[in-house]
C-alpha cells in the first residue's frame, strides 16, 4: 500500500514537473552586442526589444533568418529580437494579434493579408522608409511590383523575388526506360503511360498542400494563356473561357491515366519528395527552391524541364507559372518604435536576400546584390540552367500565395486539388471556380 | 439546507460567477455569431450590415451542401459505432463472468486521454495510400482492395468519422457501464427467477433503464458528428477538395482562409441552431419519463 502511495506521490510530482516545464515559455531572442551604427536618437544607450514574427522552421527559412540576425547584431547593436514563429495556420495567428491589438513590431504577411490589413489600418505604410533606407533603388526593374502594391504604396519590404514554379525530371529514369523528355502534351501522355506500365509513378506532388496543386493546374492553364489563374485573380477573365476549360479536362485526362502517385492528396511534401528522391517518380513539381535538395539527392540525375506545350498554343515554352506578390516584412503601426522597426525591417529583408543567395544557391531575389558577394557553393547546374533562361522569359503569373482576392484563393486552392482526384470532372471544376468569381463580382 | 435555499441572496452570490463567466465565454460570443452572420466582415474592420445576402448565399453554395451532408453522415455513423458497439462492450464488462473485465474496462478508455493529434497520425499511417498498413495488410494477404482512403471523395468522411468514432468510443462505453452499474441487481434476479436469459434480461431491463444514459449518450454521439472538425484539419484539409468539409470546417475555412468571418458567422449561426434542434428533438423523444429506481 505504502509503495502504491510511494509511485502514486511520484507520478503526480513528475507530472507537475513536466507540466511547469512545458508552461515555461523559451523566448527566443538575439541580442546585440555593442557598437556605434544605431539610426534612432531613443536608441542611443537602451537596449531595445523589438518582437518578430517570422518563418522558422526549415533550412530555407532558418539560414536568412539567422544570418540577417547576425548581421543585425553589426549594424543595430542595441536592438534586440524577439522571435515568435510563424504558424503554419493561413494566418490566423496574425490576424488574431491583429484584432486583439497584440500585433508584433515586425511581422511577415502576403499579398491577401495586406488587404484586410491595410483596410483596418493594422499595417504600416513604408513609403517613405523605403527611400530613407534606399531599399527602393536596389530593386530590380522587375521587382518593383513586390515593394510598390497597386494602390502605390509599400507595405512590406520583400526579400524572394520572381519564384517559378519547375518540373523536375530524373534523368537516368527517362533513359532506362526509353521515354523521351516530354516537348508537347501528346509526349507527356505517353510518358505518363510508359511509366505506369512499368510500375514508375509519372509525377510526384505534394498535393495535401492546396498551393502545388493550384500551381499544378496553373501549369497547364499557362500552356494556353500565360495570364494563368493570376489573370482570373485580376478579374479580366473568366474560368468558363476555353483555356481554362481545356487546361482542366486535359490535367484531369492525365490524372486518369495514372499521372499521379495513389493517395496523392493525402500525400506531404516528405512523401511526395522521397517518392522522388528514392527514383520510384519519374518527375516531381515544387517552386525552384526545390533545386538544392534534389540536386542533394540526386546529384547529375535530376534536371528541370519546361512545360510540355499543347498543340493548340505552341509558343508557350517560356509563359512560366510563378512569380512574384506583394509581400514580405512588415510593420505594426502601433509598435511603440515603429521608425526604428521600418528600418530593421528593410535591414533584415535585404539580408535574407543575401543570405538566399550566398547559401542556399537562390539568384532570384527581390534586390539586387553587391557584386562582391560570392556563394558558398557554386550553383547547381540546374540553377545555372535557369539563370541562363531567366531572360527569355516572357511571362509569369502568381503562386496560390500571391494571390489578391483570399476568396479567389480558396477556391482554386480547393477546386484544383479536387481536380487531382479521378472521380471529380473537369465540368464541375468549372462550375464551381466560375461560381466563386461570380461571387466575387457581386 | 432548507434555510439555505430560502435565502435568495446566498443563492444569487454563489451562482453569479459561474453566470457571469458563461456569460462572457459562451453567451456573448454566440450572439455575436448571429449579429456578424448579417455583416460583411473581415474579423478586423467594423464590417458592413448585408441583410440575409450570407445566409442566401450559403444556401447556393455547393460546399455549404456537402458539409451538411457530410456533418450527418458523421453524426450517424458516431449513433451507430459508439453507442452500437459501447452497448455491447458495456454489457461484456458489466458481467461477472468475462474475465480480465477491468483491464479491457482500461483499455477501452485509453484512446479517449490520448491526443486527437497522436490518434489522428496514428490513422494517416494505417489509412496511407502507398504505405499504409491497411493496404499493405491487403497486399499481403493477395486482396485486389487497395484503396485510395483519405484521397477519395466518396470515402474521406467514412474515414475520418471512423477515427472519431474509435477515439472516443470509450467514454460512450464508461457513461453506459456506469448506467448499468446504477441498476439495482434485483431487477435481474427476478428476471432469472422468472426464467430469463441473460440476453432477454438485457433486452427487457438494462436497455429500457438506460434510457436516460441513451439520451445523453446521442446528444453526445449527434452533435458531436455534426461539430466534428479536427479530424478533417489534421487529415485531410477538408479535401480532397471540399469533399470532407463540415460546418465547423466550413466555418474554418470561410474566415480564416478566406477572410470572410460574416460568412463563417452564418455557416455557424446555421450549426448552432442545428445542434440546438437536435438537442431538442433528441429529449423530447428519447426517455421523456424520469426513471426513478
Amino acid at each position: 500500500m505504502k509503495t502504491k502511495k510511494l509511485i502514486s506521490l511520484l507520478l503526480i510530482a513528475a507530472l507537475l514537473v513536466f507540466s511547469l516545464a512545458g508552461c515555461g515559455s523559451k523566448t527566443n531572442e538575439e541580442t546585440a552586442g555593442t557598437g556605434e551604427n544605431v539610426t534612432n536618437a531613443d536608441t542611443k544607450d537602451e537596449i531595445i526589444t523589438l518582437k518578430i514574427y517570422a518563418q522558422y522552421s526549415d533550412d530555407d527559412t532558418k539560414i536568412p533568418y539567422d544570418y540577417a540576425v547576425e548581421e543585425l547584431k553589426k549594424a543595430y547593436p542595441n536592438v534586440r529580437l524577439e522571435l515568435d514563429i510563424q504558424a503554419q495556420d493561413d494566418g490566423q495567428k496574425l490576424q488574431t494579434y491583429a484584432a486583439t491589438g497584440n500585433l508584433p513590431d515586425i511581422f511577415q504577411v502576403g499579398t491577401s493579408q495586406i488587404k484586410a490589413f491595410k483596410e483596418s489600418g493594422n499595417i504600416l505604410v513604408l513609403d517613405d522608409y523605403a527611400k530613407s533606407t534606399g531599399f527602393d533603388k536596389k530593386l530590380h526593374q522587375s521587382t518593383q511590383s513586390l515593394l510598390w502594391t497597386e494602390d502605390g504604396h509599400a507595405y512590406a519590404f520583400p526579400y524572394a523575388g520572381n519564384e517559378l514554379v519547375l518540373m523536375y525530371y530524373n534523368k537516368d529514369l527517362f533513359e532506362k526506360h526509353g521515354v523521351k523528355v516530354p516537348e508537347t502534351y501528346d509526349e507527356l501522355k505517353e510518358a505518363v503511360v510508359k511509366f505506369k506500365e512499368v510500375g514508375i509513378v509519372p509525377l510526384s506532388i505534394f498535393a495535401k498542400e492546396k498551393w502545388i496543386t493550384t500551381a499544378l493546374y496553373d501549369v497547364f492553364a499557362t500552356r494556353l494563356d500565360a495570364g494563368g489563374i493570376k489573370k482570373l485573380d485580376e478579374g479580366k477573365g473568366s474560368a468558363t473561357e476555353d483555356a481554362y476549360v481545356t487546361a482542366a479536362e486535359k490535367l484531369h485526362e492525365l490524372v486518369n491515366l495514372g499521372l499521379l502517385p495513389s493517395g496523392a492528396t493525402n500525400m506531404n511534401y516528405d512523401q511526395a519528395a522521397s517518392l522522388f528522391y528514392e527514383e520510384k517518380a519519374a518527375m516531381f513539381i515544387n517552386g525552384q527552391w526545390e533545386i538544392q535538395a534534389s540536386t542533394e539527392k540526386l546529384g547529375d540525375k535530376v534536371d528541370w524541364m519546361f512545360y510540355p506545350t499543347f498543340n493548340e498554343n505552341p509558343d508557350a515554352k517560356y509563359a512560366f507559372s510563378g512569380g512574384g506578390a506583394p509581400g514580405g516584412y512588415a510593420v505594426s503601426p502601433h509598435s511603440k518604435h515603429k521608425d526604428l522597426a521600418a528600418e530593421v525591417a528593410a535591414f533584415i529583408s535585404e539580408k535574407y536576400c543575401e543570405a538566399k543567395y550566398l547559401f542556399r544557391a537562390n539568384p532570384l531575389l527581390a534586390i539586387q546584390l553587391d557584386p562582391s558577394l560570392q556563394p558558398a557553393e557554386k550553383f547547381p547546374p540546374m540553377m545555372e540552367k535557369l539563370a541562363n533562361e531567366l531572360p527569355n522569359i516572357t511571362s509569369t503569373t502568381a503562386f496560390a500565395w500571391g494571390l489578391t482576392e483570399p476568396k479567389y484563393k480558396v477556391a482554386i486552392e480547393d477546386q484544383s486539388q479536387f481536380l487531382l482526384t479521378p472521380k471529380y470532372s473537369p465540368k464541375e471544376f468549372i462550375t464551381e471556380l466560375d461560381k466563386a468569381l461570380k461571387n466575387l463580382k457581386n | 439546507m432548507e434555510r439555505f435555499f430560502s435565502n435568495k441572496k446566498a443563492i444569487a452570490i454563489f451562482v453569479l460567477p459561474t453566470l457571469i463567466l458563461f456569460t462572457i465565454i459562451v453567451f456573448y460570443p454566440l450572439i455575436q455569431i448571429f449579429i456578424k452572420s448579417f455583416y460583411s466582415w473581415n474579423g478586423l474592420s467594423k464590417g458592413t450590415f448585408i441583410g440575409f445576402k450570407n445566409y442566401l448565399r450559403l444556401f447556393e453554395d455547393t460546399t455549404f451542401k456537402i458539409s451538411i451532408k457530410n456533418g450527418l453522415i458523421f453524426a450517424l455513423f458516431l449513433t451507430i459505432y459508439q453507442i452500437g458497439l459501447g452497448t455491447v462492450l458495456a454489457f461484456a464488462a458489466s458481467n461477472v463472468k468475462t474475465k480480465g473485465r477491468n483491464f479491457f474496462r482500461i483499455v477501452y478508455f485509453l484512446p479517449v486521454v490520448l491526443s486527437v493529434t497522436v490518434v489522428c497520425q496514428l490513422w494517416l499511417s494505417v489509412f496511407n495510400s502507398e504505405y499504409g498498413l491497411l493496404n499493405k495488410i491487403f497486399q499481403i494477404m493477395g486482396m485486389d482492395f487497395m484503396q485510395d482512403w483519405l484521397s477519395d471523395r466518396n470515402k474521406a468522411i467514412y474515414v475520418l468519422a471512423f477515427v472519431n468514432a474509435w477515439q472516443y468510443l470509450g467514454y460512450q462505453f464508461a457513461l453506459i457501464l456506469a448506467g448499468i452499474k446504477s441498476i439495482p441487481n434485483h431487477y435481474y434476479e427476478a428476471a432469472q427467477i422468472d426464467g430469463a436469459s441473460p440476453l432477454k434480461a438485457h433486452l427487457k431491463i438494462t436497455i429500457p433503464m438506460l434510457s436516460e444514459t441513451y439520451r445523453f449518450c446521442l446528444v453526445l454521439a449527434i452533435t458531436g458528428g455534426l461539430n466534428a472538425f479536427t479530424q478533417m484539419f489534421i487529415m485531410t484539409g477538408g479535401g480532397p477538395g471540399t469533399s470532407s468539409y463540415t460546418l465547423t470546417y466550413m466555418m474554418y475555412s470561410s474566415s480564416f482562409r478566406a477572410g470572410e468571418y460574416g460568412y463563417g458567422m452564418a455557416a455557424a449561426s446555421f450549426l448552432v441552431l442545428e445542434c440546438l434542434i437536435a438537442t431538442i428533438v433528441i429529449n423530447r423523444l428519447v426517455a421523456r419519463e424520469r426513471i426513478v429506481y
